[in-house]
């Protein structure tokens, strides 16, 4: 039946989710100790640096395969219409703050905040998608 | 786009649920569709013509082809 491989897929999802965030946990722990403790400089600092980001790819990758596992048609529509809305919030405000930046001097973003600005703007559009077809 | 489902669901005395159960759908879809905040996909609209032993178009109808009925009503009244 569609609706449980809807819910098998959201199973799926956060099955793999939390094997996604322990592995997060450790290697960022593992990551940061190694910089305090060693001091890392050169090929090998840059190789440590990006490993926390693997797995917050992974967890992109996972929602990619949620997406992509959904069978109900209405559910289908309200995620990828809520995932269009949250890409459109995420880049109009990262471009906006861009040239507060650029020129008028605002503090900084860090580029490492965009995945959360974006997790809050997708939570609120699938509210609100949600909420159109009650 | 309108639709009868309602109506047909009702003379064969299902529940939305019921119906989300032939169709292998949520009852949220059920429920969009049939408030017309939702169109189906065609092979779904397929399904429910067959669920229904009927056609599509006897299901549902879009905006233009109601107006266009209402229209050849009003033409076929005597003056």
């Amino acid at each position: 039946m569609e609706r449980e491989i809807n819910d098998s897929a959201l199973s799926r999802y956060k099955k793999r989710m939390f094997v996604l965030v322990v592995i997060l946990a450790l290697v960022s722990q593992l990551d940061f100790w190694e910089f305090i403790r060693h001091h890392p400089t050169g090929a090998l600092a840059y190789l440590l640096a990006v490993l926390p980001a693997l797995p917050f790819i992974g967890i992109m990758a996972t929602y990619g395969l949620y997406v992509a596992e959904l069978r109900d048609e209405l559910v289908c529509t309200v995620v990828k219409t809520s995932l269009l809305w949250s890409i459109v919030a995420t880049l109009s405000v990262t471009t906006l703050w861009g040239f507060l930046e650029m020129l008028a001097n605002a503090p900084h973003l860090q580029p490492l905040l965009v995945l959360p600005i974006f997790g809050i703007f997708l939570g609120i559009a699938t509210t609100l998608v949600n909420r159109r077809y009650e | 786009m309108k639709n009868r489902l309602r109506v047909l669901r009702a003379e064969r005395e299902w529940s939305q649920a019921d119906l989300a159960d032939r169709l292998e759908v949520s009852r949220q879809s059920v429920n969009a569709i049939e408030t017309g905040k939702f169109d189906p996909s065609l092979p779904l609209a397929f399904k429910l013509a067959r669920l229904f032993d009927t056609t599509i178009e006897a299901i549902f109808s879009d905006e233009a082809e109601a107006w266009l009925h209402e229209k050849s009503q009003q033409n076929d009244k005597p003056a």
